[in-house]
């Protein structure tokens, strides 16, 4: 291992410790991926071509795109609110609130499906208001969402929050004192500052949605062609013992979600860049 | 112990840190690594402690060869410019930890440990503050704890990276004259790194200087400071003012030219020279005289402190400091804007080779 | 829960408040972002214990003492004490690595070990059935020596490995490279090991932020529902864990039942929240910075 070294140091365990990793890196994660791709690789292209265009495949990514999407945004939204205003404002429970906006991370997602459903259900709690006007919240595609709010909440309010606390409040004051209005330094000071910090909690939020399983399957009636997302899909086919179709699947998925990864990576290198400076 | 550094060269990519360096420290002295940041002192001092390892060359114990003995096994006691004090751990539990941490043949008993780190805490007058946790100390106090901690293995050899680097003036002034009274009384070999000249050249009984990874110079304070073998050296050890000219017979001829391009004055058989003097070998004079004289404009006058620095415009448009004592200037009675005239008492010439 | 979304609140300090705006826009903002997390986060939390209490406590315990939901709680505890030593072990370890040294790949390491963050549970366990299942890589040759890994307790074992493998390391790595390597070259330099080193300085610098990795990797251990439904088969005490038995008992119909282990599940996950505010503050003294 010695020679990957850029710098001998005299603290030791280099060789012991980068070993270690790497091969328990590989056992638990390289291999195993490696696995899906190349099963799927290995099947015909045209083969991998018929199964991710076929009508339920294709409605499922729609779906599962489309939903993952809009909780993004809206968690785009109110995570900045929520940011904004655990960070700018003081007022009584705040550190409890903030405490909680991680409950979505730290409640298993199978308790937040059935909870979210039955909230949302014609009898639930909130779905009762709902059910007079003819909105249908669980078991449809606005239970998916409502699910895939929940779950990617925390994202947007944990990236944009240490950059809000980070802000020079100066900058602010300057923009101030040359004659702009709130909006004005809102829209031109704050928002430039906080827009790499949100496009990553945005894409860390899609990322999430886009294979979230636990909190969705409960939520969404699981319809195909209407409310069946991939996840989903790869567990059905799995059940249908169609190995071939769940990891065509899964692995189209999975290259998704990379491509979101390197997004992120992309925005965070971006959102440094004036740091340097 | 002696050190001897025979030839070590150290690269980071494609930076040469150390070029073939070679020095040597005896045993007892007080030896200065002085330099900008980036001369490499530092990154010597850590290769000396078998912290940092060179690319070629020896690094000599006593005349044996410890280059590649481990740092733990050296019996060095190291003190880090951020002290690195363990920060979990009490006062007395840092000094101790050198002791504690031996093999049990070697260790000694919990008394044994007891009384060295008293005497240790006693040494840098800490006694009493035992049980605090470095966070709860003063910077002046942690690099004491730093100090005792180092010196509880007993150490052979001493080695401080920027002792007094992060300490307020004031702190620093005193901890300065307290280590050179400390080595005075335990006179362990010790070599320090330093950046700040005036702190070489008070402790130290030799001074290394560097730059750009070499030594320029190995001396006594005085000789460094007044005997300097390289315009770095000279310029480096404080301020000075930089003049074209030659000196003939002792005396000093400067060339009433704009720095940096030499004179058509200048003889076509001498070479154009520099001159290097330092602010306190000029004086102000009303009249002419004497050689080298020439005429400047007072430009700012600043009386605050020991000696009175004055900074002058010449004719050719070049900034001149100098510095008088309190009672030539109140004799002269200088206002800003008056004509005078500069004339040097001593100079030191340098190859243009030579050049900064 | 994901790394990259936790451990950047870890090296935070007290927020300056000062504002600009009118007192009803702050009013205003405030009360809709009460509103916003009213409606998504403390609702849903009510209900959880609402359903579960809404035929009265006997019924509550009833769920909780049935045999099933016993055999799951000893499930969930077992893999978890599996998965959260293994991975507090190569957290350790991994940090250690890319905190203390500087090596050629060490980019593609830190992405590799964040990759699981990244894979969607039911693809977590999908992997593990393409090698260990009957149709799998390595099926015909565990059938042949009898070995049961998918459908079995292994299967969820390595499934949970894998998600919360990223989870103490991420929270290590940063905090270890905030300090330095000055005190382990100190504790060398006055003659202690490499393991002197690392249990008397290095482990005791780093002890809030391992615990509060321990934390939220456990509670990822416990509370995964995704990758485990793939690899476990749902055999009825047997391979359920707490979240797969709140499934079955759900779609059964037995909602008091479902809620009653919900609830269990929801204790852990607050209990969990407030671990993690009192270390965050413990962090945040450790990686302040050194004397």
């Amino acid at each position: 291992m010695a020679f990957l070294l850029k710098r001998r140091t005299v603290v030791p365990g280099f060789g012991l410790s980068l070993g270690l990793t790497v091969l328990y890196t590989c056992l638990v994660v390289l291999i195993p991926l490696a696995g899906l791709f190349v099963k799927s690789w290995a099947l015909p292209w045209a083969e991998i071509g018929e199964i991710l265009s076929a009508p339920r495949v294709v409605a499922s990514f729609k779906l599962t795109f489309l939903t993952s999407l809009i909780a993004a945004s809206l968690n785009l939204v109110f995570g900045l609110l929520v940011a904004w205003v655990l960070v700018r404002y003081r007022f009584p429970g705040k550190s409890l609130l903030d405490a909680l906006v991680d409950l979505p991370f730290a409640l298993p997602t199978a308790v937040a499906g059935i909870t979210l459903t039955t909230l949302y259900a014609r009898n639930g709690w909130i779905g009762q208001y709902l059910e007079p006007y003819g909105i249908k919240a669980a078991y449809s595609q606005l239970g998916i969402v409502i699910a895939l709010t929940f779950i990617g909440l925390p994202f947007v309010v944990r990236t944009v929050q240490p950059v809000l606390e980070d802000l020079d409040p100066e900058s602010e004051d300057a923009a101030y004192s040359l004659g702009a209005g709130r909006l004005q330094v809102f829209t031109k000071v704050v928002l430039p500052l906080l827009w790499p910090a949100l496009l990553t909690g945005f894409a860390l939020s899609f990322a999430r949605a886009l294979g979230e399983y636990g909190s969705v399957v409960f939520i969404a009636g699981n319809m195909p062609m209407k409310t069946e997302v991939v996840s989903l899909l790869i567990v059905t086919r799995l059940e249908e013992y169609d190995y071939a179709g769940a990891t065509t699947i899964a692995a189209a998925m999975l290259l998704m979600s990379f491509v979101v990864l390197l997004i992120v990576n992309l925005l965070q290198w971006w959102s440094r860049r004036w740091q340097a400076a | 112990m002696s050190i001897a550094v025979n030839g070590i060269v150290k690269c980071f990519g494609a930076f040469t840190a150390l070029d073939r360096i070679d020095l040597e420290v005896k045993t007892g002295e007080l030896v200065a690594l002085l330099g900008p940041s980036g001369s490499g002192k530092t990154t010597l001092l850590r290769i000396i402690a078998g912290l940092e390892f060179a690319d070629a060359g020896r690094v000599l114990f006593d005349g044996v060869d410890t280059t590649s003995r481990p740092v733990r096994d050296r019996n060095i006691g190291f003190v880090f410019q951020h002290y690195a004090l363990f920060k979990h751990m009490t006062v007395f539990e840092n000094v101790a930890f050198g002791l504690r941490v031996r093999p049990r043949k070697t260790r000694p008993t919990k008394s044994e440990i007891r009384d060295r780190v008293e005497r240790l805490l006693a040494l840098v007058q800490l006694e009493a503050l035992r049980n605090r946790y470095p966070s709860q100390l003063s910077g002046g106090q942690r690099q004491r704890i730093a100090l005792a901690r180092a010196l509880a293995v007993e150490p052979k050899v001493l080695l401080l990276d920027e002792p007094f680097g992060a300490l307020d003036a004031k702190v620093r002034a005193e901890l300065r004259a307290w280590l050179r009274r400390l080595h005075d009384e335990i006179h362990v070999t010790s070599v320090f790194v330093t950046h700040d000249q005036e702190e070489a050249l008070e402790v130290a009984d030799r001074v290394v200087v560097m730059n750009q990874g070499k030594i320029e110079q190995v001396g006594s304070p005085e000789e460094v400071y007044h005997r300097p073998a390289s315009p770095f050296v000279y310029d480096f050890l404080g301020h000075v003012n930089i003049f074209h000219g030659r000196i003939e017979d002792g005396k000093v001829q400067i060339d009433a030219s704009t720095e940096g391009s030499p004179s058509d004055k200048t003889e076509a058989n001498a070479s154009p020279r520099r001159i290097y003097v330092r602010p306190h070998l000029l004086d102000i004079d009303h009249v002419p005289g004497g050689n080298g004289t020439f005429r400047a404009k007072v430009r700012d006058i600043r009386a605050a402190g020991p000696v009175v620095r004055v900074e002058l415009v010449s004719d050719w448009n070049q900034v001149v400091t100098v510095e008088i004592s309190h009672e030539r200037h109140l004799a002269l009675s200088l206002k800003e804007g008056a004509d005078v005239f500069i004339r040097p008492r001593e100079g030191k010439v340098f190859h243009e080779d030579y050049a900064i | 829960m994901n790394g990259i979304g936790t451990n950047t609140a870890l090296v935070k300090s007290q927020p300056l408040v000062r504002t600009h705006e009118s007192k009803w826009a702050k009013w205003g903002l405030t009360l809709l972002a009460f509103g916003f997390l009213g409606l998504f986060l403390l609702l849903p939390l009510a209900a959880i214990f609402s359903e579960g209490l809404k035929k009265g406590w006997s019924a509550y315990w009833t769920a909780l003492k049935e045999p099933e939901a016993i055999s799951a709680i000893k499930l969930t505890l077992l893999v978890a004490a599996i998965a959260v030593p293994a991975n507090l072990v190569f957290g350790i370890v991994a940090s250690w690595a890319i905190a203390k040294f500087e090596f050629r790949g060490k980019q593609i390491l830190i992405t590799l070990i964040d990759l699981p963050f990244s894979v969607s549970p039911v693809i977590s366990g999908l992997i593990f059935v393409l090698i260990f299942g009957l149709q799998g890589y390595l099926g015909p040759w565990l059938r042949e020596h009898d070995i049961k890994i998918i459908f079995a307790v292994p299967g969820i074992v390595l499934a949970t490995v894998f998600i919360t493998f990223p989870f103490i390391a991420r929270e290590l790595i940063p905090l270890m490279e905030s300090q330095g390597r000055d005190e382990e070259e100190a504790a060398l330099s006055l003659g202690a090991n490499g393991w002197q080193t690392f249990f008397l300085v290095t482990l005791p610098n780093i002890k809030w932020g391992l615990l509060y990795g321990v934390i939220l990797c456990n509670a990822r251990a416990m509370g995964e529902f995704g990758a485990v439904s793939v690899v476990s088969g749902h055999i009825r005490g047997m391979t359920n864990t707490l979240p797969l038995h709140v499934e079955i008992l759900y779609n059964e119909y037995q909602f008091v039942a479902a809620f009653a282990v919900a609830s269990l599940l929801a204790l852990l996950a607050l209990a969990t929240l407030a671990l993690k505010k009192i270390l965050e503050w413990k962090v945040r003294s450790e990686s302040e910075a050194r004397p």
